[in-house]
């Protein structure tokens, strides 16, 4: 299913020369001879949602440890609201907010020991009870940290990460490990934010969770950006699929253009990039030729694909940078 | 008001004092929640105060509570402070609360002092306990400078704290800080005239020896409470102030050193 375009609302409109809220230009990271990633660059506005996908490995976690100021790059940038994330600390901290892959807290102290703790060493700190809130732990906070399920864990994360109001949001897989309700309210915590006009910077290894929230789309492999743009843009890159039975006395199918044949009859499975005028010509053909196409299957090429498609690195389909005119 | 420029808003948040007195007060509760770790803190050096009357050392021409009390700060020091605040670092470490800190307003050096406090302030508790209980039992004589054991306590607790972040370097688990701490442990403590005096090594060891790190601070509190010097001799306050000279220098190079350790070895997130 890639129906994304209907949702207009969703996407805040900029006027051009606003200030992107992080700026990754040519970012490099190393571990001894391994290249994690290999110099990457992408901009990310204010209300805007840019999601980092990959397999295990692509780099993604790496990139992100520049942006949250706890590494230095090997090569290349990093600016969050024009600073150095690392050394210059104090000018941006206040504006971010963090959500790590896997983070720990201490375990003997209660939910709300803890969201307190974090508030006083924040510049902008929410109220503690509108933070617990807000993640529906309201209920929670006497609990010791120790006692809560790994969802309501993630959701305590959050919830700090989200305490200083911050401007620039990185999340490194924050539903991994949710339950679906409680992944719907992480969803609609991050358009909350988005709508406030924080950037927000997310990996993820669910294409739904993308296809949701983001605006724009990576796919890294290797440490490389093989792919950027809107959802609609990464799925467009994909073939649409066709998909229908032909009974024994069918004549042969006619002469499609742009259309590439992967299953012939009686299972007939067609791909091609303009879905419409093929499926105009099909069904005009079926109709003048009075033949059933049975169990007729059409559908634009899913997120997953796409992303299938450049994460296993398939040379049929070479990935290329889309330029998207919402960007530069 | 609202401002949507990309500069940031002048806005004032917490001093680095407070942030890192907000992390140490969560710290604190946290240890006084670990009814062992309390307990044992303060039966220690009563245990310690305890062992005067019963192998029968007290009640001499000399007061043996000054004596009692310099040993205390060294033992302390190497036993409790340094290996509980690399125990501590390097669990907080695998329990990624470290990186997690790190991710806020909160510096490095503030995460490394806020999760420090409680054992600081331990240490403290503990080196007053046993002056106290010293001077219950009556062994307790007037100190010769107060000045000089009390810079003995704080620099000798800052350097274990210098030197604990430094450790973390080669310390992987909290399990294995037994052994990895145990080279810094045997080799400062048996060699800071505790527990013989250096004068009965040769020269050259003595004059080694009196360059570890845990040396200056004993001979710091020696001269202080006891007015006594590395090799024995009585030195009132003047005499004291210039034999500390050599061992004020010592430790402050061993600040610096451990500093520079700290900052270049401090690791924050566990192996991958």
């Amino acid at each position: 299913m890639t129906d994304v375009h209907a949702q207009p609302g969703r996407r805040p409109t900029h006027p051009r020369g606003d200030v992107p809220a992080v700026e990754v230009t040519d970012l490099r990271r190393r571990y001894g001879d391994f290249e994690a990633v290999r110099g990457i660059s992408f901009e990310v506005r204010p209300g805007e949602v840019f999601a980092l996908l990959g397999v295990n490995g692509a780099g993604k976690t790496s990139a992100l440890e520049v942006l949250e100021g706890l590494a230095r790059p090997d090569g290349g940038t990093v600016r969050i609201l024009g600073a150095d994330p690392l050394r210059q600390h104090a000018a941006v901290r206040p504006h971010l907010g963090v959500l790590l892959q896997s983070s720990g807290l201490p375990g003997d102290l209660t939910v709300a020991e803890t969201v307190t703790t974090w508030a006083r060493t924040l510049t902008r700190s929410r109220p503690v009870e509108e933070a617990l809130a807000q993640v529906g732990m309201g209920d929670r906070a006497d609990v010791r940290v120790r006692s809560l399920s790994g969802g309501e864990r993630r959701r305590l994360d959050l919830a700090l990460a989200l305490l200083g109001r911050p401007r620039v949001l990185v999340l490194d897989e924050p539903t991994t490990g949710l339950d679906p309700e409680s992944r719907r309210t992480v969803w609609s915590l991050v358009r909350e934010m988005v709508r406030g006009g924080t950037a927000v910077v997310l990996t993820t290894h669910h294409l739904e969770e993308a296809e949701e929230l983001a605006d724009r789309i990576a796919i890294l492999r290797a440490g490389r950006i093989e792919l950027e743009g809107t959802p609609e843009e990464i799925t467009g890159t994909q073939p649409a699929t066709v998909r229908f039975t032909l009974g024994p006395a069918a004549p042969p199918l006619p002469a499609l253009p742009g259309v590439r044949l992967v299953e012939p009859a009686p299972r007939v499975e067609l791909h091609t990039r303009d879905l419409q005028p093929v499926l105009t010509a099909l069904l005009g053909w079926a109709a003048a030729e009075d033949v059933a196409l049975g169990g007729l299957q059409a559908r634009s090429a899913s997120l997953e694909q796409a992303f299938l498609a450049v994460a296993d690195g398939d040379p049929t389909t070479h990935p290329t940078r889309l330029e998207t005119g919402s960007t530069r | 008001m609202t401002t949507a420029t990309t500069t940031a808003p002048p806005a004032t948040g917490p001093s680095r004092t407070r942030r890192t007195l907000a992390l140490a007060g969560a710290e604190t509760r946290l240890f006084l929640r670990n009814r062992t770790a309390v307990v044992n803190s303060v039966l220690l050096p009563l245990l310690l105060v305890a062992a005067v009357p019963a192998l029968g050392v007290g009640g001499g021409e000399v007061a043996v509570g000054p004596r009692l009390l310099v040993s205390a700060i060294g033992v302390m020091l190497v036993f409790l402070t340094y290996y509980n605040l690399l125990t501590t670092f390097v669990a907080r470490r695998q329990e990624l609360v470290l990186q997690r800190m790190r991710t806020g307003e909160l510096t490095g050096t503030e995460v490394v002092l806020g999760i420090a406090a409680p054992t600081l302030l331990v240490t403290v508790g503990q080196v007053a306990l046993v002056g106290i209980g010293v001077a219950v039992l009556g062994e307790w004589s007037a100190p010769v400078d107060v000045v000089l054991p009390l810079v003995a306590l704080v620099g000798g607790a800052a350097l274990m704290l210098l030197l604990a972040a430094a450790s973390t370097a080669f310390t992987r688990t909290s399990e294995s800080a037994q052994i990895t701490a145990l080279p810094f442990l045997v080799v400062s403590s048996s060699l800071c005239g505790v527990f013989f005096p250096l004068s009965v090594l040769p020269d050259v060891l003595a004059t080694a020896a009196r360059m570890l790190p845990l040396t200056p601070v004993v001979e710091l509190a020696q001269l202080g409470l006891a007015g006594t010097t590395w090799d024995g001799q009585g030195v009132g306050w003047a005499g004291a102030w210039t034999e500390a000279l050599v061992p004020l220098a010592v430790l402050a190079a061993w600040l610096g050193i451990g500093a520079s350790l700290a900052r270049r070895w401090f690791r924050w997130a566990p192996r991958r």
